[in-house]
């Protein structure tokens, strides 16, 4: 189970005031400690307050601080694509994962092939213009749009994380289980395809907000799921991602299960 | 394992037409990854696509059958790289070859040798599957008198070792009917190799200078309508072979069809001890056929104990034969053990004992293999069956005591043990590890 840190993303306060006044502090400090909770990459992302033309350089500079606190890989988070390759060049541990496309066809033609150029790993969003889709079997139609277009490209399936999107339990209840049937039919789609989630939409605005999010992870790695952008600094949540991996036979058990998955 | 949209979607001719009633290709495509869809309803499909997509439902590894009648032997059906991720399906083959330069008595003398390779191991026997008779002189008649004694005498399918098409056409006339492997085919001789395993339908060895001629020869063969085939590298240093059977089994279980076959390796070193060793790596490694030199018992049985062991399956317990064991020098006062027939239980009892320099005998009670705890919840460790075991081994002739000593962990049966049995119970400790002081303790 690959898990991406959410955390170091413009749309939080501190995070935001770190990037306006130049300040790298906030932002070493959540490497540091997403880097120790057990991330397997830091999602970086520079919000909306940060002007279009200069996404790219603030890009960098983030990525450069996280490259320079922890040694983990970067997912470059942005819908401006001047800042995705800024994002890609400037990572220098492991594999770069680009955030994301989705299943429209200007949009695959724009990052699939930068995913190739770069060697990198890259998020697929299950979606269009048209938006969200219902049902499971059309949540699965876009993701194969998105590995024959990545197969075309030359991206290995490995490579891709197709993303089913979860909407709020609150407002959208009816989308849990045909996320779950999704993933079930996306790793049917082509070998070694991988999935990942942007788990906190989960629970957007609910109560019990970690329950909520660790309870529909679990349920998802059971039936396929490979990775998730995730609140790393939610110890219970980690913790279940360590149980699910001893229960589903993907690492040896130990009494020390739950230090040994944040060791990596 | 069904397959993949995408693998589907490749196959396709990619026209959007809607005459399969979907959209495009890519929804047609999963609709019948789904299973909701047939590819009958594209009227536009390749019949290189339709036999692409037939043989991809296929098993990555065909199986193929040498011989007939009972010591016929299947190969092949594979689906793991490692057999703790589900099994090792069919054993590998064991040949032993007798070469054509030899003369007829001592080729009979060879055979004869081998027929006796039967072994009995934890309570079954097992024995070597081939004999491989080698076209050393170059001679077709000389191979074809080789052929017919080692026929006469085998009691096991024969492997034809010849790159001469005409001296295996003469071997084949004598003893095609008993289904013998044809080894085999090479660049120089595939079209002639094939004509003669269609003829006579028997398997053929398909032997390249290396992976990829072999894939070129395989889908050549298989283009000529033939498709019992056992495929060699050509490799023959030990490095090289593991190194190609590994790629082997590795493409195949991705579906690459030229290597989805079971595979022959030559273990012939010189050194008696490196053949055996060598050999020893072709069984671990993917080899469905091993052909050795040596039909001496000494150094066959090493090699029919390994095979036995990679081959048993990781998921079900494997059990010790349910009789009495006797560890150390044992006497008429040394104390008996009774516990189940788990090999691991009884391993683990028996190391200890070994380890408490006190001789003991040791009961396994037949539990289909299951431990002491499972077997006790199971109701398969029972005082009826410690009872049946004390009474009908013939242990009470081989000490005067009537002691018998049960595991910690089940002393609820002691009680009723006693009673059923007349033996005096005495409660070990739950860990055998505690073996040694308690008989220190106990058992003066």
């Amino acid at each position: 189970m690959i898990l991406i840190g959410e955390r170091i993303n413009g749309m939080f306060k501190d995070i935001r005031e770190g990037i306006l006044g130049k300040d790298p502090a906030p932002i070493k400090h959540w490497a540091k400690r997403q880097f120790e909770s057990g991330a397997h990459y830091l999602d970086v992302n520079t919000g909306p307050t940060v002007e279009a033309q200069d996404q790219p350089a603030v890009m960098e500079w983030l990525v450069n601080i996280c490259n320079e606190t922890v040694p983990l890989p970067c997912c470059v988070d942005s819908t401006n694509p001047d800042a995705i390759e800024a994002g890609c060049s400037a990572n220098k541990h492991g594999k770069v994962m680009i955030n994301s496309t989705h299943a429209d066809q200007w949009k695959m033609d724009l990052y699939l092939p930068m995913a190739a150029k770069y060697n990198a790993a890259i998020i697929g969003l299950a979606m269009n213009e048209s938006g969200v889709p219902k049902s499971a079997s059309d949540r699965a139609a876009l993701a194969m749009e998105i590995v024959v277009n990545a197969d075309m490209h030359g991206v290995p399936m490995e490579d891709l994380y197709i993303d089913p999107l979860m909407l709020p339990a609150n407002v959208a209840q009816e989308h849990g289980i045909e996320v779950l049937e999704a993933i079930r039919q996306i790793k049917a789609l082509a070998p070694g395809v991988r999935t990942t989630l942007g788990l906190s939409n989960t629970s957007q605005r609910c109560t019990n907000r970690h329950l909520l999010n660790r309870t529909f992870l679990i349920m998802c790695m059971a039936v396929g799921l490979d990775s998730a952008i995730a609140d790393v600094d939610d110890e219970a949540l980690v913790d279940a991602v360590a149980a699910a991996n001893i229960l589903l036979n993907k690492d040896i058990y130990c009494d020390s299960f739950l230090k040994t998955f944040r060791q990596r | 394992m069904g397959l993949t949209g995408l693998e589907i979607f490749k196959q396709l001719p990619k026209t959007n037409c809607k005459d399969c009633g979907q959209p495009t290709c890519l929804a047609f495509a999963m609709s019948l990854a789904g299973g909701k869809a047939s590819l009958d309803a594209c009227p536009h499909v390749s019949a290189a696509a339709r036999e692409a997509l037939d043989s991809a439902s296929a098993p990555p590894i065909a199986l193929v059958k040498i011989g007939v009648g009972d010591n016929a032997i299947q190969l092949g059906n594979e689906t793991v790289l490692f057999r703790h991720d589900k099994r090792f399906e069919h054993k590998a083959g064991i040949a032993v070859s007798v070469c054509d330069t030899m003369s007829a008595d001592e080729i009979a003398a060879k055979v004869d040798q081998v027929n006796k390779l039967v072994f009995d191991r934890v309570g079954q026997t097992h024995n070597v599957n081939l004999v491989a008779v080698g076209n050393c002189s170059g001679d077709a008649g000389k191979f074809a008198v080789a052929v017919k004694v080692a026929a006469e005498k085998s009691n096991f399918p024969l492997v034809l070792m010849s790159e001469d098409a005409s001296a295996v056409e003469k071997a084949l006339e004598i003893t095609a009917a008993k289904k013998p492997l044809v080894c085999g085919a090479n660049a120089a001789n595939v079209e002639a190799m094939t004509n003669l395993a269609k003829k006579f339908d028997v398997p053929l060895v398909i032997k390249g200078a290396d992976l990829n001629e072999l894939a070129t020869l395989v889908e050549k063969v298989v283009g000529m309508g033939h498709k019992q085939l056992i495929i060699d590298s050509g490799a023959r240093e030990v490095n090289k072979v593991m190194a190609d059977q590994t790629q082997l089994r590795r493409q195949a279980l991705k579906k690459f069809r030229p290597f989805g076959y079971p595979t022959i390796a030559f273990a012939d070193n010189a050194d008696a001890f490196q053949a055996v060793v060598d050999a020893g790596v072709y069984i671990a490694k993917y080899a469905s056929i091993v052909v050795i030199e040596s039909a001496d018992p000494a150094d066959v049985l090493p090699l029919i104990t390994l095979r036995l062991n990679i081959y048993t399956d990781p998921q079900k317990p494997i059990a010790v034969e349910s009789k009495i064991y006797e560890i150390g020098n044992v006497t008429a006062d040394s104390p008996v053990f009774v516990t189940t027939n788990f090999s691991l239980t009884y391993f683990c009892v028996a190391g200890d004992v070994e380890s408490s320099r006190v001789p003991g005998y040791i009961l396994p009670v037949d539990t289909d293999g299951i431990s002491v705890m499972t077997g006790w919840a199971a109701g398969k460790f029972t005082p009826e069956k410690i009872t049946d075991m004390l009474q009908n081994t013939g242990i009470a002739d081989k000490v005067k005591h009537r002691k018998v000593i049960i595991p910690g962990g089940v002393a609820v049966l002691s009680g009723k043990l006693g009673e059923l049995s007349g033996w005096e119970i005495l409660v070990g400790p739950r860990e055998s590890s505690g073996i040694a002081s308690f008989l220190k303790q106990r058992w003066a």
